[in-house]
């Protein structure tokens, strides 16, 4: 240990005089491609593939040291059983983290693709680049949200926050899975079912329309080309969903019509999006994955009580006043205010 | 009644009681968006998570903040865009903010020092998971299905990205943690200094 510790001291001295020189010389040439480091990619990649080499030739020997550590906590025995367990787990994870990311690198400068969710961040995983950056500009690195919402008052049943960054389209199921846990959370006698799900081009998979059908589910409002929906289709074109859905028993042609306007007017959702950004979910401040969870659902919460605050008052717009006459739901007066809850 | 109990010590004191639904009005904004919530199946849902997950060892020490305290605390963060420090202060000045919070009565000739700490709040969240936010927005979601408020049968669907921002070290912060710096070391070197007890 005593012997580990010397080298790691003088090794210490070494590795960060070199990695501040390396810093430097990166933040100089950084400088020189201007806000965001725009300009031209190819020398940026060739600039980065010769850093991390030497990054990679600096920490080359901590393969070698992590082993010689984990065999000398092993003959520790002065220390307790607990104590070097807990260090052993520390002492993985590090090196797990360094076996990723050196991994990476390699590949990184080798000119391969990198793989879908690369580490972005040493000191968490599960942050990942978000494909939806703007164009000519530094993808954003982060999380993606997933939402569910209904298309009048902008209601969000449920959220979700996967590690890394998934297709659009493993959202739809655990989604909709949550939304159902909530409808047998209803204690009246309802008869509340999911109808239809819409969603935008990202969402297409004709795997997920399979398991949408069969659990009941129209899926008339994901679009299949980039062309939109036709908001009011004829009744041959109604029948022929149903039966393409096989729902023929279980759906009615007007629901078949309101899940056709409901996709009609998806990009409604983004406005539901932006009330949540507004409320700060757009930046999470909250640390790691379980923070990502918490910030966002108690924003979607604050927005939720927001949003049913504008159905007593009645504060809708004439679209969702209409789906809304649509869907049967209640109309509350201006006067009709409702008894405290506290 | 509980509410109250657990936070008897701002609340006690002499004088005359003030009704805190009395003098904020129906038409607030933060007291309408308080009425939306179903409060008590969501307290509820945390107090039997929290048990399940942090038992009790002793039940010794100060009574905890309510839970209906701190929950209404955390919304409101995100609701009026204020951080946990502005909302702990406004949660002792504040009416709407009070009520909000489920306090029904106050005596505003009581010492108001250290309410609720915003490193209470802190450590509230700190023990929320995923399931339990799944599990408190299905409560609010079945309460607004429940009163014919909104219908599932017709959902969106859409993802929006959310970077990683990091805490910043402003000026406040830096001072903050200087004087609890500071203090700590003092507090040290005062019980150092301190004669023994005798025995």
């Amino acid at each position: 240990m005593d012997h580990i510790t010397q080298q790691c001291i003088t090794r210490t001295a070494t590795l960060t005089s070199q990695a501040g020189a390396l810093q430097h010389d990166l933040q100089k040439v950084m400088r020189c491609f201007g806000r965001q480091c725009r300009g031209q990619g190819k020398v940026f990649v060739t600039l980065l593939r010769q850093t991390e080499t030497q990054l990679l030739e600096v920490g080359s020997s901590i393969a070698t040291l992590a082993q010689q550590a984990h065999q000398a906590l092993e003959k520790a025995t002065h220390l307790s059983a607990s104590t070097r367990e807990h260090l052993a787990s520390d002492l993985s994870a590090a090196q797990a983290a360094h076996q990723q990311i050196s991994t990476q690198s390699r590949r990184l400068t080798q000119g391969k693709r990198l793989s879908h969710c690369k580490i972005v961040n040493a000191y968490d995983p599960t942050i990942a680049p978000i494909l939806k950056g703007k164009s000519n500009c530094p993808a954003p690195c982060g999380r993606k949200s997933g939402i569910i919402s209904e298309p009048t008052a902008g209601f969000i049943f449920a959220t979700r926050v996967p590690v890394g960054n998934p297709s659009d389209a493993s959202y739809v199921l655990p989604l909709v899975d949550k939304v159902q846990s909530a409808i047998e959370c209803i204690t009246a006698p309802l008869r509340l079912s999911i109808h239809s799900v819409a969603g935008d081009l990202g969402v297409n998979d004709p795997v997920l329309r399979q398991t949408l059908h069969a659990n009941g589910i129209l899926s008339v409002g994901i679009p299949k080309t980039v062309e939109p929906l036709n908001p009011q289709p004829s009744p041959e074109a109604i029948l022929d969903l149903l039966n393409e859905a096989g729902l023929n028993r279980q759906r009615t042609p007007h629901q078949v019509q309101l899940a056709c306007a409901c996709g009609y007017s998806r990009p409604v959702v983004e406005s539901h999006i932006a009330s949540v950004l507004c409320r700060g979910a757009g930046q999470i401040r909250y640390k790691g994955p379980q923070g990502a969870v918490v910030q966002l659902g108690m924003t979607v919460m604050a927005h939720n009580g927001a949003a049913v605050v504008r159905i007593y008052q009645q504060r809708l717009s004439k679209r969702a006043q209409k789906f809304r006459r649509w869907l049967g739901l209640r109309r509350r007066h201006v006067n009709q205010i409702k008894s405290s809850k506290n | 009644m509980r509410l109250f109990r657990h936070l008897q010590h701002w609340l006690g004191g002499n004088g005359s009681r003030l009704q805190v639904a009395d003098v904020v009005p129906h038409t607030h904004s933060i007291r309408q968006w308080a009425d939306t919530f179903p409060w008590a199946p969501m307290v509820e849902a945390i107090e039997r998570s929290f048990a399940s997950r942090f038992p009790q060892r002793a039940n010794g020490g100060r009574r905890p903040v309510s839970t209906r305290v701190l929950l209404a605390l955390e919304l409101l963060t995100h609701e009026v865009g204020a951080s946990d420090e502005a909302i702990c202060e406004r949660l002792r000045t504040d009416l709407a903010v009070m009520y909000a919070c489920g306090l029904e009565d106050v005596q505003l000739d009581s010492p108001q020092a250290h309410f609720v700490l915003p490193e209470t709040l802190a450590q509230f969240r700190g023990r929320l998971d995923e399931a339990l936010i799944d599990e408190l927005l299905a409560i609010q979601a079945a309460a607004a299905m429940a009163e014919g408020l909104v219908s599932p049968a017709h959902l969106l669907i859409d993802t929006f990205p959310s970077e990683q921002g990091s805490q910043r070290v402003t000026d406040a912060t830096t001072l903050y943690k200087a004087q609890k710096k500071s203090f700590n070391s003092w507090t040290t070197s005062h019980n150092s200094a301190s004669p023994a007890p005798r025995r």
